[in-house]
């Protein structure tokens, strides 16, 4: 193989926006709660879903390489991309790997999960609530403080194998993935075809959406505009 | 052989005493009590937080609840016998400077009884905005203990 190499743009900026807002908000969101700055917490938590949320419409319309349509696939397909792994192939996928991109539907749907049990949950003391908590019992609550815990762990075990596959690529694979993750361009062989990078004005709509469903739920999701949970919630801080 | 015979006779004397006292006051028993106590109170307080969250809150709902919260208030310190602590080999929150400092527990009891009586009289009052100002004052008192006694998750 003597294919020429050129540089293309691989991730938009909102990818790499939303990515490196999450490796900043989990850590974040960890001490804000170790340390009972719950207020914090709350809007931290309130983002992260609103993040989350973002790319989830982002992976329907971005740039091909957002797109979950063009990067999740069926499990023949990942098996097949394991086994070529031990083969010493060049570069042939750009973009997330078959592997790689369970991965991001993984992490991406724990985020959620984790953010909306949040909504629900309630602190032993009764002093600090997420703003859905009016909507289910005590028993409920006190079971979602627990998953709440619970799903952490799994996003640290999760995080781990993402961190873990990153340093694989590099070390075995000698393929550098947090690079391209920051500059936003890579190195791909003259023969593959380049991503379809969306312009950013495209965003514009699910930033919007996003930012208002991410609103609503901390308001306490009103169904009314006289109704005002979040308004009297924000008593209790 | 005589002396075999004495360590075996104390040993099952020992064993039978101990089971009956596990019978009687058992740790476990004091523990679902106490936590039975204090999830009654903090479903108490949801439905008190609940109400000032909603356009119109049900005064009778929050009455009802302060009552309770009120009620039980004062038990929860009987409902740390000795022995019911971590040494009891139950699973519990309890710390043991619970009854190594009964002096800062006490205190902290008292906290919680006086935030009751003052959600009682809140309540008591129909002034929605003094139901409010009160939750931080009787959750404050939980968050107080518990910060101090109670081991986190």
């Amino acid at each position: 193989m003597t294919d020429a190499l050129r540089r293309i743009r691989l991730w938009d900026l909102p990818v790499r926006l939303v990515h490196w807002s999450f490796a900043a908000l989990l850590p974040a969101l960890w001490w804000t709660a170790e340390s009972g700055k719950i207020d914090l917490h709350k809007t931290l938590g309130l983002t992260m879903l609103g993040l989350v949320f973002f790319r989830i419409l982002w992976g329907f319309y971005g740039s091909s390489t957002a797109r979950f349509a063009n990067f999740v696939k069926g499990p023949e397909t990942v098996l097949g991309y394991v086994r070529s792994l031990r083969e010493n192939k060049k570069l042939t996928v750009i973009g997330h790997n078959p592997l790689g991109g369970w991965s991001v539907v993984l992490l991406l749907g724990l985020l959620g999960f984790q953010a909306t049990i949040g909504l629900f949950t309630i602190d032993e003391d009764g002093l600090e609530s997420g703003p859905l908590n009016y909507l289910v019992s005590f028993d409920t609550s006190d079971l979602l403080r627990e998953a709440h815990g619970l799903v952490f762990n799994v996003i640290l075990a999760t995080l781990t194998v993402h961190l873990a596959a990153i340093a694989y690529y590099s070390v075995i694979k000698k393929d550098r993935l947090v690079p391209p993750m920051i500059s936003g361009s890579r190195d791909i062989p003259a023969s593959l075809p380049a991503p379809r990078i969306a312009p950013l004005w495209q965003a514009i709509p699910a930033i919007l959406l996003a930012a208002a469903f991410a609103y609503w739920l901390g308001m306490g999701a009103p169904t009314s505009l006289t109704q005002n949970t979040a308004a009297s919630s924000e008593a209790y801080n | 052989m005589k002396r075999n015979q004495f360590v075996l006779a104390v040993a099952l004397i020992s064993v039978t005493s101990l089971s009956t006292t596990a019978s009687a006051g058992s740790p476990s028993t004091a523990i679902s009590a106490r936590e039975s106590n204090f999830k009654a109170i903090g479903k108490a307080f949801k439905v008190i937080r609940d109400q000032t969250g909603t356009p119109a809150p049900n005064f009778a709902a929050i009455r009802a609840s302060a009552n309770t919260i009120a009620a039980l208030a004062p038990k929860v310190g009987s409902t740390f016998p000795k022995g019911s602590g971590p040494e009891s080999g139950t699973k519990t929150h309890a710390l043991a400077v619970i009854w190594e400092k009964p002096q800062e527990f006490n205190a902290a009891l008292a906290k919680l009884v006086n935030g009751s009586r003052a959600m009682q009289a809140a309540a008591a009052s129909g002034a929605i905005d003094q139901v409010k100002a009160t939750i931080p004052v009787l959750g404050g008192a939980c968050k107080g203990c518990h910060d101090q006694f109670k081991a986190r998750d």
